[in-house]
């Protein structure tokens, strides 16, 4: 929607300007219905929740504590993050709007919007979650620089290698699982490699460039180019 | 035919000559390291799968040919198994070796993942209702699953190191038994021909599937574009 009225691709739209349209309507539907949000949020408050209410910050050694922290975070904000993502396309195959975003956008446009938007979700997750779980399971950070970089790229990550897979599960059957059994593989190295970031930011072993946060950014270029090679394939089927 | 049985013969050959023609390597417990001629060439073949799907994929979804994924869903199907064939013998290779079936070494972790790649592949496959985007959302998948596969080579040794053995048993680096490294090639090129039979085997299946579905049998001849 821009001004009120349905958005089509002119001469005049760019790419970019289709794609903002299509975060910002995202954003405003989700803002009415506040469906992902939520899913997301809860599943990852009681996660957390559970998570420090059985483990607390004094059960886990202090020399453990900076690995074995970063584990229960990245699987916190990884699951919360699979179990509500795959909204921005579900939701458009539900309410049968799928047709009309054919026709009203480039498909690297809709890929680009419906990225824009599950990074914003993203964001919000983690700006709750993480603060929480620091607060929650004394987690004692030594390079904060390194550690919001290390978090803040691998969350794009986690945006940049789901929302294709989103786009697919969205015309399977099955959903909800087959989302979370596709997307997996896809994050592990992703997973993998945050989690030894923050490990590395919480002992406050600086290798010199953020290695790990070095790897997360190649990982979200080679995938946000790839999806968009691919993504017009499995959008215009 | 003929193959198959000259196939037959020369894989009891390479068994035969895998306990008797070769000296155990020295430096592992007992007989273990005989593992060598059967483990490392069911790792190689699950690779090679994983490369040719992603290669029938990529020409599937440039084509759209029935064939492309063809060989992109037999090799994935196979590659599974043979997957499943290198973690068994690795697992059992290491319980006699490191002292248990499974560490989390850096090679355990990338096989799994690797197997649970091919579980989504097929997965997805079976969750399509649509022939057609079926068969393109599989092969877009398994480029995108192609693609993380660097990150697992050059992220995950990083993190923890390997036992897996390199040195002693790496037929490219020099110091192998030359009678070792000659059944090893032998079994490699074993093998692979196995893998070659059974591939075809698989793809004429499904061909003959495709023949009974008559809009695929016009794509395939270039009838339906």
């Amino acid at each position: 929607m821009k001004n009120g009225r349905w958005i089509t691709q002119t001469e005049s739209s760019t790419c970019l300007s289709e794609a903002l349209a299509i975060w910002v309507r995202d954003l405003r539907s989700e803002f009415r219905t506040r469906y992902a949000v939520n899913a997301i949020l809860m599943f990852a408050v009681t996660t957390l929740i559970a998570v420090s209410f059985s483990i607390g910050s004094f059960r886990i050694a202090e020399t453990e504590k900076p690995f074995l922290n970063g584990v229960l975070l990245w699987v916190i904000l990884v699951f919360s993050a699979l179990s509500g993502l795959s909204r921005s396309f579900v939701k458009e195959e539900e309410a049968g709007t799928m047709d009309v975003l054919k026709l009203s956008a480039r498909p690297q446009a809709v890929f680009l919007g419906k990225l824009f938007f599950n990074l914003t979700l993203l964001g919000a997750l983690e700006l709750i979650i993480v603060p929480a779980f620091i607060i929650m399971m004394g987690y004692e950070i030594e390079l904060p620089g390194c550690f919001t970089a290390m978090v803040v790229s691998a969350g794009l990550g986690l945006g940049a290698g789901t929302t294709i897979v989103a786009a697919m599960i969205a015309q399977a059957s099955a959903r909800g699982a087959l989302f979370s059994a596709l997307s997996f593989p896809l994050l592990l190295p992703l997973m993998i490699v945050a989690i030894k970031g923050c490990e590395r930011a919480a002992v406050g072993t600086d290798a010199a460039g953020w290695p790990e946060v070095r790897i997360a950014v190649a990982y979200i270029v080679i995938m946000i180019i790839m999806s968009l090679f691919l993504f017009p394939l499995i959008w215009e089927e | 035919m003929i193959y198959k049985i000259l196939l037959a013969v020369w894989m009891t050959f390479i068994i035969v000559a895998s306990f008797m023609f070769t000296e155990a390597a020295s430096g592992f417990p007992g007989e273990t390291s005989r593992i060598l001629f059967f483990h490392v060439p069911q790792a190689w073949v699950a690779t090679l799968c994983f490369l040719l799907s992603m290669i029938g994929s990529a020409l599937y979804l440039a084509k759209r040919r029935l064939g492309s994924d063809d060989l992109a869903h037999s090799a994935a199907e196979l590659g599974f198994l043979f997957c499943i064939l290198a973690t068994v013998t690795g697992s059992i290779f290491a319980k006699a070796t490191w002292g248990s079936y499974w560490n989390w070494d850096p090679r355990e972790t990338s096989i799994v993942i690797l197997l649970m790649i091919y579980g989504a592949y097929f997965a997805l496959r079976s969750a399509v209702p649509d022939p057609e985007k079926k068969r393109v959302f599989a092969a877009v998948y398994s480029i995108l699953a192609f693609v993380t596969v660097p990150f697992l080579v050059f992220v995950v040794p990083r993190i923890t190191t390997s036992l897996h053995p390199e040195d002693t048993m790496n037929p490219a680096k020099p110091g192998m038994d030359p009678r070792t490294l000659k059944v090893f090639l032998g079994s490699l090129f074993a093998y692979t021909t196995l893998f070659v039979w059974m591939l075809r085997l698989r793809m004429r299946l499904l061909y003959l599937e495709h023949l009974k579905d008559p809009i695929a049998r016009m794509r395939r001849d270039g009838g339906i574009e």
